[in-house]
């Protein structure tokens, strides 16, 4: 048998048309089916939000579809608009930027699909979602001012440091606004010398951070935005001979926000004053509730806090228990 | 000059040909068309696992995810055929978003409103110009190989469009843009009912992203300049020879990438309402890859529009199957991957057989 180009052509064309034509409306296999789109698991933070998420989904007979698009906003918008072609029940979001998820949450409000954002609240616009943020700028507040107590308890003027996020996240700049606040009532004791930006990337994190050590060598209070940049924390204050526990004339004091596992190690070996943790538990919670509520046709504020807390050395083995780090901290120290 | 283009036009158009009385299956697997081929298969063996892949609703996301690809495969085909590749062309899309959202957003830009978008979209298409001018410029002017010109613009231009952001919002990306250029993705939406479902296709980027397909195609495949690459392509000394300007045609597949790039742009910040500086960031792989997978040669010197619209088809089915199903992002990355990975070899290997005949 031959073919020829124009006949192959047609063929292929008419098999597509064929099978385009078989076109069935087709709900998602279970009604109950709950798309979780993050933008990245790139820390402990959002590897273990996703999995709590996940186990208290299916411990409530939800089937998940999960999908992470790499921090590239257009792909996001795709996988909110497969999750509405799934018909799915409702749609748990961490965006990227908090202004190019808008479409996204309107193209969920036209198919009446709610949206939760998880953790990152979006840009005010018309459309209508629930967001669940912790209260960073109280947490922060609260631990730094741990930390300033301990500053002046010392007798010695500091210096200090912080390592900021991206200003795109307005996580960041609540986080921030909790450090100066904490601080600015300390103005005798702390000048804050350098404010390093990390755009939330570890390897800038330890650059900004040595370069801000050779700049000030006598830095001597230290507040970073997220646990996830320890590692480069540690490294870069290893290398300027500033690593060391409370109480050793070297010691920085340092302070951290999430609650990440690495940090309740560094409370416990008493390298670390204070953390500021958001409670992943209870945002998990407010997350699933709030689509639950919303698919039960119940009012739900456009905003729901978690108030998190402040982990401290003062306050460690009352709190740690509340604190998801520990929880996997313990996981992974078992006997 | 125009016998000589022609002829290397006619023997590559001869080499793509399957000889007559090779069986099916050769003749398919060595046939132009390959990849819709391929298209209809993987779509009809996904069926079964993804049922809803047929629906009109899926459909219609399918036509309009193509679309802002389908522009930047068109540009990059431009510069695989002169044996050039394109790697600055995502930064392309993210500066010319960030540039045409601070002209004409309503907070605070140079022009705001509607009376606006003309120029942002104008400056927009500028930018994508002067990069590729800048990377044409580099390779022909100063003989720089493509590969680290485009890398090195790529760098330079992402920095240049996160830096740029800074000093037009407090927030990492500029939102609130005029109503008409949001309408452009969103403002026209044909909607089809289909067996009970809906086709919701945005007109705008249709037409936009189809007109500019077949505006290369027909520059490629009909005109002197098409030819020209495919000459430069093939055989660099070979063109010059025959008295075909070398550098005006490289220089002009990287203007047209350059637009290309920006056009996508266009799309891509309208479809989002926001300017942002990372925008199509991790799109490179999937325009080198849809060109590659749609039978265009990373040794230059081949490829078509048609084929390359094919391979875009092929990828964001895929992408579309896999997200369907609800698989990771890492599986999506490995399936893609080895798909462009295969496709590839089967160049390297053919243009291996074609060295091969030609000794």
């Amino acid at each position: 048998m031959t073919l020829n180009r124009r006949e192959f052509t047609v063929r292929t064309l008419v098999s597509l048309a064929a099978l385009s034509g078989m076109t069935v409306a087709v709900r998602a296999e279970d009604s109950k089916t709950i798309a979780v789109l993050f933008d990245g698991l790139y820390s402990e933070f959002w590897v273990a939000g996703i999995k709590i998420i996940k186990a208290d989904l299916e411990k409530r007979g939800f089937k998940i579809m999960e999908a992470i698009s790499d921090k590239d906003d257009n792909k996001q918008f795709e996988q909110v608009k497969a999750a509405i072609a799934q018909k799915v029940d409702g749609i748990i979001i961490v965006q990227t930027d908090s202004n190019a998820v808008i479409p996204a949450i309107r193209a969920a409000n036209a198919a009446n699909i709610p949206m939760v954002h998880f953790n990152r609240p979006p840009a005010k616009s018309d459309a209508h979602s629930v967001a669940i943020q912790a209260d960073n700028q109280k947490i922060a507040r609260d631990a730094v001012l741990y930390s300033c107590g301990v500053a002046k308890a010392s007798g010695k003027k500091h210096k200090a440091a912080i390592l900021i996020g991206n200003l795109g996240d307005p996580n960041a700049i609540q986080r921030r606004d909790g450090f100066d606040e904490a601080v600015g009532q300390f103005k005798d004791v702390i000048e804050v010398v350098s404010r390093i930006p990390t755009e939330w990337n570890a390897d800038k994190a330890f650059a900004g951070l040595t370069n801000a050590l050779q700049a000030n060598p006598d830095i001597s209070f230290l507040f970073t935005s997220s646990d996830f940049m320890i590692p480069q924390i540690q490294q870069a204050l290893e290398a300027a001979d500033k690593w060391a526990p409370i109480g050793d004339e070297r010691h920085i004091i340092f302070t951290g926000f999430d609650g990440f596992p690495a940090a309740y190690q560094l409370l416990k070996d008493k390298y670390m004053e204070a953390c500021g943790v958001q409670n992943l538990f209870y945002e998990t919670t407010l997350a699933i509730n709030a689509i639950l509520d919303l698919r039960a046709g119940k009012k739900v504020d456009s905003l729901l806090i978690d108030p998190g807390f402040a982990i401290t050395q003062a306050n460690l083995d009352q709190k740690k228990d509340e604190m998801w780090g520990y929880t996997l901290w313990k996981e992974t120290h078992k006997g | 000059m125009t016998g000589a283009n022609s002829q290397v036009g006619v023997g590559l158009r001869k080499a793509a040909e399957p000889a007559p009385g090779t069986a099916l299956p050769f003749r398919v697997l060595r046939s132009e068309h390959f990849t819709l081929f391929l298209c209809a298969v993987y779509a009809a063996l996904a069926w079964p696992f993804v049922p809803v892949l047929f629906s009109a609703e899926v459909a219609g996301d399918i036509v309009a995810n193509m679309m802002p690809l389908m522009v930047l495969a068109a540009g990059q085909t431009f510069v695989l055929i002169v044996a050039g590749i394109d790697l600055s062309v995502t930064s392309v899309v993210a500066l010319s978003a960030v540039i045409g959202a601070s002209i004409m957003t309503n907070s605070g830009g140079y022009a705001p409103g509607n009376a606006g978008v003309p120029v942002a979209i104008l400056a927009m298409l500028a930018v994508g110009c002067i990069v590729g001018l800048l990377n044409g410029i580099s390779i022909t002017a100063i003989n720089m190989p493509p590969f680290l010109v485009t890398l090195a613009t790529r760098m330079f231009f992402s920095g240049f469009a996160i830096w740029y952001t800074t000093f037009h919002t407090t927030s990492s990306s500029i939102s609130d843009l005029p109503g008409a250029f949001n309408a452009i993705a969103g403002g026209f939406i044909l909607r089809v009912p289909i067996a009970g479902t809906v086709m919701s296709l945005p007109v705008l980027p249709v037409v936009i992203a189809i007109s500019a397909t077949i505006a290369a195609h027909i520059v490629l495949s009909r005109s002197r300049l098409g030819r020209e690459l495919y000459a430069v392509g093939a055989n660099r000394a070979a063109a010059r020879v025959s008295g075909i300007n070398v550098n005006r045609a490289i220089l002009l597949a990287f203007v047209i990438s350059g637009l290309s790039g920006a056009l996508a742009g266009v799309l891509l910040s309208s479809r989002l309402q926001t300017g942002t500086p990372i925008l199509g960031e991790n799109m490179l792989l999937d325009i080198i890859g849809a060109a590659v997978i749609g039978g265009t040669s990373l040794f230059g010197g081949r490829g078509k529009i048609s084929g390359t619209a094919s391979g875009v088809l092929f990828l964001v089915l895929l992408d579309t199957t896999l997200r369907l199903r609800g698989a990771s992002l890492f599986l999506i990355y490995i399936t893609k991957g080895a798909v462009i990975l295969v496709a590839a070899t089967l160049d390297v290997l053919r243009n291996r057989g074609r060295a091969g005949a030609d000794r």
